[in-house]
């Protein structure tokens, strides 16, 4: 049902030559992998899918059409959306050269064993999308479907307090353990709708900022520079935890960073209007000198 | 356990030598050459000509480099200043610790070469991995038909190896050194003009199997290219050489293939011919 | 054939821990991996580990050399691990494959990567076979591997169900077979029969296909959703760039070599900028025509082995039998 009007709502943009290239997403190898699609002629529209696994978030890749000259459509849940309106906050992506058709979305859902077994509302909401607040999208030009209703997610910060909770000790062994299992991929920061350098400080010649190495001490280095680099730019989206393919829990690390910004700046959640400026993004008399 | 090896047994292809620079030449306001033996005064290894050295300051980095000639006792390296490993060697000084691996790469097909007349095109700094090869002419000049340099900068301040170019190779019999530079000075009595419009002017004549051996900036051998195809050289007869990063120098850490070539190991030297069969990325 | 029942596994495990230096797949928390044994310890031998064998001979990170300098004066030495006599245990045969792959690279082509292999001839290799898909992203049949059965290791274990029936597949295999000869009986046994896999890429011809296609417009068409993270190639068994660099405090250093990636922007830049694969496309057609063209060009072999670990962790669903698919699809003018 959604499908069909995502379809031609992709169709109709392509065919007046609204937009040049529509982002989506299409089947991937098994009916559970959904990924990203890009369309720009009216009849690749019936790949577009909309199901229980899109769960890539598009905003990223409107990086890559900074210098298009006409207009990209993309499809925007709640996430994206609100990944959207940061880009457009940091003057990354003009309002008027984007047009976002909006998708209300429930929460995307876990791949499930195997491949046989079909039994999609069985498998459980992807751990990103169990604590979301926004499953509307909060800028769209227009929005298919009709708006779910807020789910009661409870207290997002928990996770947090737990840790905050622990000695230092007991803190450093916690993540020491983690980061020493990266890789050092970068699939978190290559993901992250709000890593938006054109070139990261890490991948840039002579500088060293970074060894490359791996051990905890490069590692530690690599993820912490990443997280207090989104800091007050993350819109929790999940992505960076998703895809990490050692699954460490960088959520924790973002979402400590959002509760320390709320307990310094008052309470504030990165993309869900225009309008509300960054607490980094802006100087204030009356901020906090607390780190002075 | 650790096993030590001394480093003048290296055990690996990746383990350089320890070497000292006996000798610095400043070949510009951007380009030095450096002498560079080891500590006990002798040659590190011998290569040949068109081959590669991996050149390092232990505590900066290291990079490859045209090995641009050889004494009996030492490399030749002639280096642009262009980042952090080639700022530090522009500030070294004699005496200076280094350490060097290789020789890397195919060099020259020498085999070919022989009993040939070579036309030597050369732009800027591209004459550095060239001239190892006119020496290699110039020491063994009867294996070789007769020797025409063509050599071309950006002013006359910006030609490099000046002994040569002005004295040592125009004193070799049956040998003829050309130069051009795209803009003159009021001292400058010689050739104005860009490399490959000079090529056209002077004509060499591509007749009796003649090999032409080209380097310099991409922009240049485009042209020269051009221009040889006028005057009638074949693709199998025109060489030159690439440039690519470069890290392991033996064809195993992958950053520098061309297709199923690695520019290290099975380069840097190709015939157009050859670069006309692989993909156009370097 | 020689077989041990799986109950046996653990003490004839104990035991070969003390002659050997012993690796086992594990799955703790955390990645799978192939990791030291340790008793009672977290043994997986039930399907493939998250992360290849590879870094047991070419870790990701591994110091060459050192070195001290003193004003303009400096001296270097060598750090050559010399690991004492090692067991690899549990290789499934993509693995296999791939270790295969890696001789080809680090042995081959005049130059003997010593690093390498001063592990690899260090290392006694036991295999355990599969009789399907170890995951739904498996295609290892499609790419010339026998799930069942490998034969360049020492000893292979065959999957009988309640039991593993071991062949000695080298002299060194004989002799450990006859070592540990109490843990096994001998029995008449049949193999089971090997179960569907689900994606089976055509492989067929393509090298020359690709050798005809380097400037196709799918290039363009299949980099669009790459993130450029290096997931892919840092998972793959038989991805094998480095990098080489130092680290310097004071006067004092190393050289070491690490894991790279051909996926990333800063691997082929040159010192003053230029870079000859600018942009994800070249770099995504560049990895992809390693695997299936310029590998095989060089090596005679694919550089894939169907472990499916790219595709079931790329972030994107990049999917290289969907590539491989597609490459088969376009008609060539």
């Amino acid at each position: 049902m959604i499908t069909e009007k995502i379809r031609a709502a992709a169709k109709e943009l392509l065919e007046k030559g609204e937009v040049e290239t529509v982002i989506g997403w299409e089947r991937g190898t098994f009916w559970y992998n959904s990924t990203p699609v890009f369309i720009s002629k009216p009849e690749q529209a019936d790949r577009l899918v909309f199901d229980d696994f899109c769960a890539n978030n598009l905003a990223k890749y409107l990086l890559d059409y900074r210098n298009a000259d006409g207009k990209i459509a993309v499809f925007v849940k709640g996430c994206d959306a609100r990944a959207i309106t940061r880009l457009i906050q940091d003057n990354q992506v003009k309002r008027e050269k984007v047009y976002l058709i909006g998708i209300p979305c429930t929460g995307m859902k876990e791949a499930p064993k195997t491949v046989s077994s079909q039994d999609v509302a069985g498998l459980p909401l992807l751990a990103k999308c169990q604590s979301c607040a926004t499953p509307n999208p909060v800028i769209y030009d227009i929005l298919l479907g009709d708006p779910v209703p807020q789910k009661e997610v409870g207290n997002r910060f928990a996770g947090v307090e737990a840790l905050e909770a622990k000695g230092a000790d007991e803190k450093y062994e916690h993540w020491g353990k983690l980061f020493s299992e990266c890789i050092r991929c970068y699939a978190c920061r290559n993901v992250c709708p709000a890593c938006n350098c054109r070139e990261c400080a890490f991948d840039a010649n002579g500088l060293n900022w970074l060894g490359k190495q791996n051990n905890l001490q490069e590692n530690q280095m690599f993820n912490m520079t990443r997280a207090m680099h989104v800091a007050g730019r993350c819109i929790e989206c999940g992505e960076c935890e998703r895809v990490c393919p050692m699954g460490l829990p960088l959520m924790d690390i973002n979402r400590k960073i959002i509760k320390d910004l709320n307990e310094l700046f008052g309470s504030y959640d990165a993309g869900l209007n225009l309008e509300d400026r960054p607490p980094l993004g802006q100087y204030k008399l009356d901020d906090p000198e607390k780190f002075m | 356990m650790t096993q030590v090896l001394r480093a003048e047994n290296p055990v690996s292809p990746l383990v350089p030598v320890v070497g000292k620079i006996i000798k610095i030449v400043a070949e510009k306001i951007d380009v030095k050459t450096f002498h560079v033996s080891t500590p006990e005064g002798e040659k590190p290894f011998t290569p040949a000509p068109g081959q590669l050295g991996m050149l390092s300051i232990l505590n900066v980095g290291e990079g490859m480099f045209s090995i641009t000639t050889q004494g009996p006792n030492h490399l030749e390296f002639s280096i642009k200043k262009t980042g952090v490993l080639t700022d530090a060697l522009h500030e070294a000084e004699v005496g200076q610790t280094v350490a060097v691996r290789g020789p890397y790469g195919n060099g020259f097909p020498l085999d070919f070469c022989k009993g040939k007349d070579i036309l030597f095109i050369g732009g800027g700094i591209g004459l550095a991995p060239v001239r190892s090869l006119i020496n290699y002419a110039v020491e063994n000049r009867g294996a070789f038909g007769n020797l025409q340099v063509i050599y071309g900068s950006r002013s006359p301040a910006d030609l490099v190896f000046k002994e040569d170019i002005l004295e040592n190779w125009p004193k070799v019999p049956g040998m003829k050194v050309d130069l051009t530079v795209d803009r003159g000075d009021d001292e400058w009595k010689g050739n104005v003009g860009f490399v490959p419009a000079f090529i056209e002017q002077l004509a060499p004549s591509p007749d009796g199997d003649k090999v032409c051996v080209l380097c310099g900036p991409p922009i240049m051998i485009k042209f020269c290219l051009q221009s040889l195809a006028k005057l009638g050289f074949k693709d199998e007869n025109i060489i030159t050489t690439l440039e690519m990063r470069m890290k392991c120098g033996v064809g195993k850490c992958g950053r520098c293939n061309i297709g199923s070539c690695f520019v290290c190991l099975d380069g840097p030297v190709f015939t157009l011919a050859q670069l006309q069969k692989m993909p156009p990325e370097y | 054939m020689k077989t041990v029942v799986k109950s046996k596994i653990s003490a004839l495990l104990d035991e070969i821990a003390k002659e050997f230096n012993l690796l086992v797949p594990t799955a703790g928390d955390g990645a799978s991996k192939f990791a030291p044994y340790t008793s009672g310890g977290q043994v997986s031998l039930d399907g493939r580990t998250l992360l290849p064998p590879k870094d047991v001979f070419f870790p990701q990170t591994e110091k060459m050399y050192k070195f001290s300098t003193d004003g303009m004066a400096g001296s270097l030495e060598t750090l050559l691990e010399a690991p004492k006599h090692q067991m690899l245990f549990g290789v499934r045969p993509c693995d296999v494959k791939s270790i295969h792959e890696l001789d080809h690279v680090f042995l081959t082509k005049g130059f003997v990567d010593e690093f390498y292999q001063s592990k690899r001839d260090r290392t006694f290799l036991v295999s355990i076979g599969c009789n399907g898909p170890a995951e739904p992203t498996c295609f290892c049949q499609s790419m010339g591997v026998n799930p069942q059965e490998s034969d360049a290791v020492d000893v292979h274990l065959f999957d009988l169900g309640s039991e593993y029936g071991a062949v000695a597949k080298s002299e060194n295999g004989e002799a450990f077979l006859q070592k540990y000869a109490s843990f096994f009986n001998e029995a008449e046994v049949q193999l089971p029969a090997i179960s569907e896999f689900a994606l089976k890429p055509d492989v067929e011809g393509i090298t020359e296909k690709l050798q005809q296609m380097f400037d196709h417009p799918l290039w363009e068409e299949v980099s669009r959703k790459c993130l450029g993270c290096g997931a892919c190639t840092y998972l793959c068994p038989t991805c094998h760039c480095f990098d080489i660099s130092g680290r310097v405090a004071g006067n004092q250093g190393f050289k070491f070599r690490c894991w790279d990636s051909c996926m990333f922007s800063e691997y082929t830049r040159m010192a003053g900028g230029h870079n000859p694969r600018p942009s994800k496309k070249e770099r995504v057609r560049n990895r992809f025509l390693h695997k299936l063209q310029y590998f095989p060009e060089r090596y005679g072999d694919l550089l894939c082995t169907g472990c499916g670990r790219c595709l079931s962790k790329c972030p994107v669903n990049m999917d290289i039998t969907n590539i491989i698919k597609q490459i088969r699809e376009v008609e060539l003018a």
